[in-house]
């Protein structure tokens, strides 16, 4: 019923304006008969009547739903007045978009990364037990022996718990040798995580056999399937030989399924106490069992396991947690905090932008003042007033978000090229989704009540009288608005130069790190890696004569300069190791990191031998106990006492662990004989660690990193290698080849891509808070063309006028800078993070950022300033 | 939500005219359909001009009650040969008249009881 009145009111409306007619037709008529004049008949009869259209109007109202229809009329009215002030509107629409857009874009990669990055179910609820050495909190034990595990997962705490041991196979066969990421899981592991196959079935508890010993087969990863079997549903039921031994294929997960690889496969694992390996082991909690409850019950475990075998605990005490796996993620760290900080400055960003709108709207409700003043005085609401000029900004703030969420689209995409892999779990997908956008909604409907709460009030608290009085002339209107629109201007300012502090901050950061001395030559270097079958190749002597047929062959490639092995150091990391210098006390806290190398390591990565010698082939080939050693390691050999030609016992060598094979008579006692600039072997960010170099033989470890130094592009050896590789062993695989400057570069990726986006953000804010100076300044111009045609005819220059508007905007800018300044400097001290590597009092990059934003906010003024000067001083009289 | 009422309305005035209104239309139209300029002058006249009423205010009193469904209406010709909207009693109307009547008697009785108890 309602409904229908609501859809024929047109017509009702009409016929009731027919009715009054005939009322005042019939009372004009009766009034003549009793003697009137015509006209004051009509007259009488229009006052008896009353006003037609305040009648109308109530009779149209009772046929509406009020407030849709108001809420419509209002966005009506909205839009046909941005489209009488394109200009203006098209600024606005464009500021709202960038905040909105930009602000999207950062909540879809902080849903996809941080929120929701698992497809597993309940993810948040899973749990990873660590145990933590107490004195060197550090050290973070993660894995469990499969001992411990079976252990673990009794514990009454725990609704349930399964393990996964990551340990690459080989895959030979039908396909070409690779080093293939096969995942041993439990068989409980797919129900745990609870992700369906996208074709055949997971790994099952049937799939351990009644004695205990796994089934054979495998559950492939999307990636795998399509690379190994052309994603063809035949896949089901063929066989993988891995370590020679033949595993089925019985299903396929779907793409974003990644656990602990997303290019490799799920095998199965036999809960075998007599295991001697270690498993990463998740849990989930018993209904009502709190994170406490669960970790101590745990460390009274593992309080007991280490009485049972001490050497498997920290010796000086330890505590256990549990981590949440939703903050063990790749992305836990240097992502997460870029990401938070970015979400901070996109914040930022919109904040900028809502001040720009703020502005305008306040500007249009000056000049819109006198037609709210009529409107007030023939009878409307003051709150009813209210309600439509908010909702005019709201339909602003979401034509804008409209806008906002096509950029958001476009800003994703390049934040998704833009994002270093390694720092984002596998499993995640960044894309603007249902979420996403119920987000940016949200968003575009509280930045309208923002931006339009001011302008709102203050238009439709106006003084009717005043502003009627002024008849059109909006001097003192646009006097009282001045002061909010200075202070919006400000704010903008000080906001954006917060911004820019952080993408010079960022900037500094990442010249600073290309800039490093890294202490190797990484261009035109080869890497890759070589890692050999323990069970293909069970003896030194195999392992050493294997490694030493490679380097003699590649070396004698054409566009070969050198080759060598170095495990750890090439160019990060490596075990380390305590050690003692003969006749001097051991220092049980101090540590060496090992680089087990080749005898042309030196020449083939470019570092500088500082004094001594290096090895010779013959000392690495037979095992010689001899060592280089870094500066840094130098310099703990106390002043004047020269190391070269010192013994020192490394402990590593006393007792190797894993798969490591020492040489048949070995010896802890290395000789050093020399010493080699310092790299930096501990990440780029890092000083370098004291560190010590032995030939691989000492150890003859199952993997070998090979640093190939070419004449030409690295990568157009690879082929050359590979196929020398075939001659000697057929079904060894060659796995990640990279250029050394590559791994390198892996370094600098988050920051490159912390630079990337602050400064994509940073120069956002700047160009809003330019388009925010520039129409003030403007608009004080407008409004001051008066007093500036005064001015000029008292005898003013054109110099004058310059000064006296950029004065006018140069004082915003300089309280706008100050502001910003103190502020960030405030909040750099608050959110000290890895990703500002240099601190927020950085003279250069505080002065890079006065100075890019002193020069944008000139010409911001200079444009308008210029319009000023320029005035004819009698057309500028007359300006009303 | 419903807003901007004429600013010199005073709502409890507004709230007592209204249901007394509609009860005076009502009883208007007994005798037969009467146009809207009828039934004002009618009310006014009856009344002895006691009751002043603004005649505009009747049309939205009208389309009220034509909504409730207690008066139709149809377009017909005026005594002085005009297109006017005649307004006539339902069945609906009729009943609703008389409870009404009977509410408003009540209640007078029952003000005059409390006011002049002597006269009881």
């Amino acid at each position: 019923m309602g409904w229908k009145r609501f859809f024929r009111r047109r017509q009702w409306d009409e016929e009731r304006a027919l009715e009054l007619d005939a009322y005042i037709e019939q009372e004009t008529a009766d009034n003549i008969a009793r003697g009137m004049s015509p006209g004051l008949a009509r007259r009488c009869a229009q006052k008896k009547l009353g006003n037609v259209t305040v009648i109308r109007e109530e009779i149209y109202r009772m046929n509406s739903l009020v407030l849709i229809e108001t809420i419509f009329q209002d966005a009506r009215r909205g839009i046909r007045g941005f489209l009488e002030t394109p200009g203006a509107t098209l600024v606005a629409l464009l500021s709202l978009a960038l905040g909105i857009g930009a602000t999207t874009a950062i909540f879809s990669v902080i849903y996809g990364v941080l929120i929701s990055p698992y497809p597993y179910a309940k993810a948040n609820e899973i749990w990873a037990p660590q145990i933590l050495d107490l004195k060197n909190p550090d050290r973070v034990r993660m894995l469990h022996h499969m001992r411990e595990y079976v252990e673990l997962k009794k514990l009454p705490a725990f609704a349930d718990a399964m393990a996964t041991l990551p340990e690459n196979r080989l895959l030979t066969g039908d396909h070409a040798p690779e080093n293939f990421e096969s995942r041993s899981v439990t068989a409980n592991a797919f129900e745990f995580l609870g992700v369906s196959p996208v074709l055949g079935r997971t790994i099952q508890p049937s799939d351990i056999k009644p004695d205990g010993t796994p089934e054979p087969v495998i559950v492939l990863s999307y990636k795998a399937w399509i690379r190994l079997f052309n994603a063809s549903p035949s896949a089901l039921g063929q066989q993988l030989l891995l370590n020679d031994q033949p595993f089925t294929v019985i299903g396929v997960m779907p793409p974003r399924f990644g656990w602990w690889t997303n290019d490799g496969g799920w095998l199965v694992l036999p809960e075998d106490r007599r295991d001697n390996r270690s498993v990463a082991a998740i849990v989930r909690l018993n209904k009502g069992v709190s994170q406490k409850r669960a970790e101590d019950q745990l460390q009274a475990l593992h309080l007991q396991l280490a009485k049972e075998r001490p050497d498997d605990f920290p010796k000086t005490g330890f505590t256990t947690a549990l981590k949440n796996y939703m903050d063990v993620t790749a992305a836990s760290g240097e992502m997460e905090s870029s990401l938070r900080l970015l979400f901070g400055a996109v914040g930022f960003l919109l904040l900028i932008a809502c001040a720009n709108v703020a502005n305008l709207q306040l500007a249009r409700g000056a000049a819109r003042a006198h037609e709210i003043a009529v409107r007030i005085s023939i009878g409307a609401g003051r709150l009813r007033l209210f309600r439509q000029l908010l909702t005019e900004s709201v339909v602003l703030s979401v034509l804008g978000g409209v806008f906002g969420v096509l950029l958001a689209l476009a800003i994703t995409k390049l934040i998704v090229a833009l994002i270093p892999d390694s720092y984002v779990p596998n499993e995640a997908r960044i894309s603007v989704n249902g979420y996403v956008l119920l987000f940016s909604a949200a968003v575009s409907v509280l930045t309208g009540i923002l931006f339009g709460l001011a302008p709102a009030l203050k238009c439709s608290r106006s003084d009717v009288v005043a502003t009627l009085k002024e008849a059109g002339r909006n001097l003192s209107t646009a006097a009282a608005g001045a002061g909010t629109r200075k202070a919006l201007v400000v704010a903008e300012i000080a906001l954006s130069v917060v911004l820019l502090m952080g993408a010079s901050l960022t900037i500094r950061g990442f010249l600073k790190l290309l800039n490093l001395d890294l202490g190797f030559h990484p261009d035109r270097v080869l890497m890759v890696r070589l890692p050999l079958q323990p069970k293909r190749y069970p003896t030194y002597e195999q392992r050493v004569a294997f490694t030493e047929r490679v380097l003699t062959l590649v070396s004698n490639l054409p566009g070969v300069r050198s080759v060598a092995i170095g495990n750890g150091g090439l160019p990060f990391g490596g075990p380390e190791t305590t050690y003692t210098i003969e006749g001097q006390p051991k220092v049980e806290s101090r540590t060496l990191v090992l680089g087990l190398i080749s005898s042309d390591y030196t020449q083939t990565m470019g570092i500088q031998l500082r004094g001594g010698r290096t090895f010779t082939r013959g000392e690495v080939v037979h095992a010689q106990p001899v060592a280089l050693i870094n500066e840094a390691a130098a310099k703990l050999w106390p002043a004047g006492m020269s190391p070269i030609g010192a013994h020192v016992h490394l402990d590593f060598l006393e007792n190797p662990r894993g798969q490591l094979l020492p040489p048949p008579a070995s010896t802890p006692e290395v000789t050093i004989l020399g010493i080699i600039a310092n790299t930096r072997n501990a990440g780029l960010k890092s000083p370098p660690v004291p560190s010590a170099y032995i030939p691989y033989t000492l150890l003859a470890p199952p993997m070998r990193m090979l640093a190939i130094q070419t004449q030409t592009p690295p990568m157009s050896l690879l082929n050359a290698v590979r196929e020398r590789l075939r001659t000697i062993d057929k079904d060894q695989p060659l796995s990640s080849p990279m250029t050394l400057e590559d791994v390198v570069g892996l370094e600098t990726v988050q920051p490159r891509f912390n630079m990337a986006l602050f400064t994509f953000f940073g120069m956002l804010g700047l160009a809003l808070a330019a388009a925010g100076i520039y129409s003030m300044v403007s608009y004080t111009v407008t409004t001051r063309t008066h007093e500036i045609g005064i001015r000029m005819a008292i005898g003013a220059g054109r110099r004058d006028v310059l000064a006296l508007i950029l004065a006018s905007g140069g004082r915003l800018v300089i309280i706008g800078l100050g502001l910003g300044i103190a502020a960030s400097w405030m909040l750099g001290r608050y959110l000290r993070s890895e990703v500002f590597e240099v601190p927020e009092t950085d003279a250069l990059a505080l002065g890079g950022v006065v100075i890019v934003l002193s020069l944008v906010a000139l010409v911001a003024c200079l444009m308008p300033a210029q319009r000023a000067a320029r005035l004819d001083p009698v057309s500028a009289l007359r300006h009303e | 939500m419903e807003s901007m009422p004429p600013q010199n309305d005073h709502p409890l005035q507004g709230e007592m005219l209204q249901g007394t209104l509609d009860l005076l239309i009502l009883q208007t139209l007994v005798p037969g359909p009467a146009h809207g300029h009828t039934i004002a002058h009618i009310i006014e006249h009856r009344s002895d001009e006691v009751l002043q009423v603004e005649h505009g205010s009747l049309y939205p009193a009208l389309h009220r009650l034509e909504n409730r469904g207690w008066i139709a209406s149809f377009w017909g010709t005026s005594e002085n040969n005009r297109k006017a909207r005649y307004y006539r009693l339902t069945a609906l109307g009729r009943q609703q008249l008389k409870t009404h009547t009977n509410n408003w008697d009540r209640l007078v009785r029952a003000v005059n009881r409390v006011l002049r108890p002597a006269e009881d």
